[in-house]
């Protein structure tokens, strides 16, 4: 088994779990750790591109490099953004459950 | 591919973006003046970069510090950029004058500062995140402005910091990260596969590979994720009709046409072909439920703003019928009728930001003078405010889609191409969402209408000013309607194929 | 200048209905209601074979007048007069006239725009501000039930609109050089791949607009509903947008056996359903809707016999058919309007007597206007099975005729929506004006435009044959009244409770879609319903 391979295969392996996470875990927090997983799964993903150099030809393949590290940028925003979201609900009521309530109360 | 011209496209990013940077460093009351006084701004910008387009004939194009791709990032705008920066602009601008009032600068305490501070800096933001997405060339730099657009619209549900804002801003930002995560993938095994993410080199090259098909579905479903097609709509709802109505019409007027343009643009413009008509037919018929539940939902709202979120969820179904009506039925269809289903499903873009904007705001000003947003207690609405009732109703005749109004033109644009693909379906869907919309907004008119209840409590005043604005906006949407009913020459700029069925 | 005469036909009412955002306006709204249909009459008078191009920047709308489209304008503008008259000197006792005027002047513009508007995208627009635009007529009172009856007959509108779009989009289609001039694409309509559906929306379409079984059922709901002005404005004068959208839209040229024998039928289905719903009414308002219903009927009926003739001559006898019942049927709705408001106990004379003469009229009595229509349109239904169908739909109506008189005379004077008598005096003058009108004018355009002799209308033949269907109705009438044997008094009809059903059902069937959107808007099945979507792309993009 090839280094790539197993790279893509773990990448496999940790969408799978983040897309259960997100699916079955009711906390926010929990769905929150779920989105990273998935997201790490996809940068390793970009990883084994890279090694491959599917670009202009070279060993290590520069451009799927910068597309992580930006992507990374990305998703730090987005967990801090959600974590701040939760971390206000819970403020607010007490618990921070997803579907209660679910904007109809007034 | 002129210089200047592509100067100009940095500047429909960067005003916007500078803009941000000034709002924060200064904070308060500049964000405000900022973002007023970039509307002029933009508004030329826009229908600069549209008259170069319009006169040129070709698409401008931008290379970030003078890479090539597929190293470098290039910016381009063609048309379909054209239109959306022009719509992008206006309605902007409607919702700026509008929140003039809304978010005035002058709070007493600093916590009440704080919500108008964030909806000046994030209106800027997400005018510079849509300019970006229209702009885009490259599918990896498209993502970067599609997350930066839900970062913006995000914290604009949950203004008000109320516990269900709060949450129905969760839902909406875990559902869309999960959309953005569907969507990298996808970009991910494009490079893997082709090397390249510009949209020019990809259309360019063959893909008919699977990987370019399982690909696109990936990201074509993260999209649908963030444009909150049915049965991916449950953020929308609590989402928009919690927001304060001018961030609910900027939302639902231009937000999520966003992840929609971009759908567009990887089904037409960079992968033309990798997905097949089964699966373009199937968007329509999401797009068909889309139209029949979001309208039968809507009619059963009791409250206006969540009436008016829903009549979204079924807006939204109408986009999607450019898929199949544009893909065309069989091969043999002629370009002509392809032609007109890409123009009015753009129309119907442009005419439901134009349209929504309007009665978000309206609802908004309604909201605002009554003290709250249950239909039954509208009595007595239309005497106290006429201009803002008559906004409503031209707005809601875009949306039923009565002529004249862009609404009118776009769906006469979709029909007469589904008739003439012989694609008879969706013109049942689309008169069916004309009735579901007559019957939301007469619900609404009627009401309205009628005498004020005995006891009904005193209408607060609001100043004419405020509802001229949302005329205006609904008025424009109204002046859409003397579109000529024939393909835009104007969108048909840089289209380098019309979208043809490629053999598989 | 007779270009400018149709143009000012909509221009004037449309300008007035800017002016109304102006307070100084709208006080006056009472001087310009009778006013802003003038200049339809004088188009339909000074030109009646007219025709103005609008520029392309205003979508390039076309109008033009025929005889026929110039009858039915002359006459609707006529009435609009007449029930402006009517409704002006009611506004007053209103707490806001401002309110009614500007619903008025945009059903009236859309009203008399609708008859000369001639290509498909004019022809949309103006009957769909016909349509809609009386839908603030029907609501005028305010009441939680008004808003339920306006927002079926909206509903119902839209439906109408929706097919005649359908439809218009397919004649567009089989055009030659992308015309949409009306004339042209009817002209092609024959030899269209789209003729089926295309006929089949026409005829849906107009058919909603004409009351046809089983969509008449807002007829007899708005009708009652809305204040006697606009009721007379609308059962005369905009209901005829569906008379004229058959006059331009059924390709008479060519014979087609199929289609009008179809179509025939179904006008005379609904022509005596009218008739036998209508016989079961109390109010008079509801017996004179479905009076309505009835005669639409035998207009679509005639129609559909000159369709399957190919007998493009037709057009007139229907148009003419089609003006007699504008007057009429308008002028009888402003009688029930007088009757109801009044301070005497009883009924005045000089309500009941002009109106006993017109609504029998409708039925044929011989020397009327009625007697006319009837006499014009007889030629269409000549042959043996269609003209006793007319001559009995005639007896059926004389019935009809004779139980509204019946509840017209028991009608209840209410003290407290009494008119007051300054109002009184030009309503009058309004109703004796449209009943004087309806007798009159039939016979100035049979004679006139449509060429008929007065030899011909006088022969011993002539008068027998329209007072026959005549005797037998009050014959009918009389002898069942008297033998116990008419059907008992039901509000409504079949289709109306069976929509009503159905009604109830859509509210059941709202909750369980509430239900159904509770559950997929919960975040794990949106997820999986995400994933699904992502699943079914790829199987389908790589399956094809």
């Amino acid at each position: 088994m090839s280094a790539a391979t197993l790279y893509g295969l773990l990448a496999c392996a940790l969408v799978g779990i983040g897309l259960y996470g997100l699916a079955v875990r009711p906390e926010p927090l929990r769905k929150v750790l779920a989105f990273n997983l998935l997201g790490g799964g996809v940068f390793l993903l970009f990883g084994v591109f890279a090694r491959r150099g599917a670009g202009a030809g070279f060993a290590g393949d520069p451009v799927p490099q910068a597309l992580v590290i930006t992507g990374l940028v990305v998703s730090f925003a987005a967990t801090a953004l959600a974590i701040a979201l939760v971390l206000r609900l819970r403020d607010e009521t007490g618990d921070a459950a997803l579907d209660a309530g679910d904007g109809k109360a007034e | 591919m002129s210089a200047s011209g592509g100067f100009l496209l940095v500047l429909a990013i960067m005003l916007p973006a500078g803009g941000v940077l000034v709002a924060v460093a200064t904070g308060g009351r500049i964000a405000r003046l900022a973002a007023l006084a970039l509307l002029p701004c933009g508004l030329v910008l826009a229908v600069a970069i549209a008259a170069l387009i319009r006169t040129g004939g070709v698409p401008l194009e931008y290379r970030v510090g003078g890479w090539a791709p597929p190293l470098g990032v290039a910016l381009r705008a063609d048309g379909l950029s054209a239109v959306m920066l022009l719509i992008t602009a206006i309605v902007i601008a409607g919702i700026a004058l509008f929140a003039r009032d809304y978010f005035p600068a002058d709070a007493p305490d600093e916590t009440e500062r704080r919500a108008p501070f964030v909806f000046w800096t994030l209106l800027m933001g997400l005018w510079g995140a849509l300019n970006a997405v229209w702009l885009g060339a490259d599918l990896f730099n498209l993502y970067v402005a599609l997350e930066l657009l839900t970062f913006g619209a995000v914290p604009l549900v949950s203004l008000d910091g109320k516990p269900d804002t709060l949450r129905a801003a969760l839902r909406y930002l875990l559902f869309a990260l999960i959309g953005s995560v569907l969507y990298l993938l996808g970009v991910g095994l494009i490079y893997g596969a082709a090397g390249t993410l510009d949209i020019a080199q990809l259309a360019a090259m063959p893909h008919t590979a699977p990987v370019f098909a399982i690909a696109a579905a990936l990201m074509t479903a993260g999209l649908l994720a963030k444009t909150a097609l049915f049965p991916l709509h449950l953020w929308l709802p609590p989402a928009h009709a919690g927001a304060p109505a001018a961030a609910s019409a900027l939302l639902s007027a231009l937000v999520v046409k966003g992840s929609f343009i971009l759908a567009v643009r990887l089904w037409f413009d960079a992968l033309p072909g990798a997905m097949g008509p089964a699966s373009a037919q199937l968007l329509g018929w999401l797009g068909a439920a889309a139209v029949v539940f979001g309208g039968a939902m809507a009619l059963r709202q009791q409250r206006l703003k969540l009436l008016v979120a829903y009549s979204t969820v079924g807006q939204i179904g109408y986009l999607f019928f450019l898929f199949p009506l544009a893909f065309g039925a069989a091969a043999s269809d002629p370009a002509a009728w392809r032609d007109l289903a890409w123009t009015g499903g753009i129309m119907q873009v442009v005419a439901h930001a134009a349209a929504k904007a309007a009665m978000f705001m309206a609802a908004g000003l309604i909201g605002e003078a009554l003290g709250h947003d249950r239909i039954d207690g509208f009595g007595g609405l239309a005497r106290a405010l006429p201009v803002t009732v008559f906004a409503f109703g031209l707005a809601g005749m875009s949306l039923m889609g009565l002529p004249p109004s862009g609404g009118f033109v776009a769906k006469a644009m979709l029909l007469t191409a589904s008739v003439a693909e012989a694609q008879w379906w969706w013109a049942v869907a689309i008169l069916a969402g004309g009735l579901l919309a007559a019957g939301y907004l007469f619900r609404v008119l009627g009401p309205a209408m009628a005498a004020a209840a005995p006891g009904a409590p005193p209408v607060a005043e609001i100043p004419l000013r405020r509802q001229a604005v949302v005329l205006g906006l609904a008025v424009f949407a109204l002046l859409l309607g003397l579109v000529p009913l024939r393909p835009s020459p104007l969108l048909d700029i840089g289209r380098a194929t019309p979208p043809l069925v490629l053999a598989r | 200048m007779s270009g400018a005469l149709l143009l000012a036909a909509i221009g004037v009412p449309l300008a007035l209905l800017a002016g109304c955002a102006s307070e100084a306006v709208r006080a006056r709204a009472a001087l310009w209601l009778p006013l802003a249909p003038l200049p339809g009459l004088a188009a339909a008078l000074l030109a009646p074979d007219a025709s103005v191009a609008l520029p392309p920047a205003l979508l390039g709308i076309r109008l033009s007048l025929d005889p026929s489209a110039a009858m039915l304008l002359g006459a609707a503008s006529l009435l609009w007069a007449l029930a402006g008259v009517y409704a002006a000197a009611t506004l007053g006792a209103r707490p806001d006239p401002g309110r009614f005027a500007p619903w008025w002047l945009l059903t009236l513009a859309g009203s008399l725009g609708v008859f000369m508007a001639a290509d498909l995208v004019g022809f949309y627009l103006l009957f769909s501000a016909v349509s809609l635009a009386a839908y603030g007529l029907i609501v005028d009172d305010g009441t939680a039930r008004a808003r339920q009856v306006g927002l079926l007959y909206v509903v119902l509108a839209v439906l109408g609109e929706g097919f005649l779009l359908l439809a218009f989009v397919m004649l567009a289609q089989g055009a030659p050089h992308g015309s949409l001039v009306i004339r042209d694409v009817v002209a092609a309509l024959p030899g269209s791949p789209w003729r089926t559906p295309a006929l089949t929306l026409l005829i849906l379409g107009f058919g909603v607009k004409l009351g046809m079984v089983p969509f008449h059922i807002w007829m007899p709901l708005t009708y009652r509903t809305a204040p006697a002005a606009a009721a007379a404005a609308l059962s005369g004068a905009a209901v005829k947008a569906g008379v004229i959208g058959l006059l331009r839209f059924l390709p008479l040229g060519a014979a087609l056996p199929d289609w009008g024998t179809a179509l025939a039928a179904a006008g005379f289905f609904s022509a005596f359903w009218g008739v036998g719903a209508g016989l079961r009414q109390r109010d008079p308002r509801t017996v004179l809707a479905y009076s309505s219903i009835s005669q639409m009927g035998v207009i679509a009926a005639v129609m559909g016999l000159a369709l399957a003739a190919g007998d493009p001559g037709a057009g007139i006898a229907a148009a003419l058919y089609g003006a007699h019942h504008t007057l009429v049927k308008g002028g009888l709705f402003l009688a029930v309007g007088l009757a109801a408001t009044r301070r005497e106990t009883r009924v005045g004379l000089f309500v009941l007597v002009p109106a006993a003469v017109i609504a029998l009229g409708m039925a044929g009595l011989p020397l009327t206007g009625g007697a006319l229509a009837k006499l014009a349109v007889k030629p269409v239904m000549d042959d043996g099975v269609a003209g006793l169908l007319g001559s009995l739909s005639s007896a059926g109506t004389a019935m009809l005729m004779l139980h509204f008189l019946a509840r017209l005379v028991a009608l209840p004077a209410d003290a407290v929506r009494a008119m007051p008598r300054s109002a009184r005096l030009p309503a009058s003058l309004a109703w004796l004006g449209a009943s004087a009108l309806a007798v009159l004018v039939p016979w100035w355009l049979y004679l006139g435009v449509a060429g008929g002799s007065a030899a011909e209308a006088l022969s011993a033949k002539a008068l027998w044959s329209s007072l026959w269907p005549v005797l037998l109705g009050a014959a009918l009438w009389l002898g069942l009244g008297r033998a116990g044997l008419m059907p008992p008094a039901r509000e409504g009809d079949v289709v109306l409770r069976a929509f009503r059903r159905a009604a109830l059902y859509g509210v059941l069937a709202g909750a369980r879609l509430e239900r159904a959107d509770a559950a997929l808007r919960r975040f794990a099945v949106a997820l999986v319903a995400l994933l699904a979507v992502a699943l079914a792309l790829a199987a389908l993009s790589l399956g094809a």
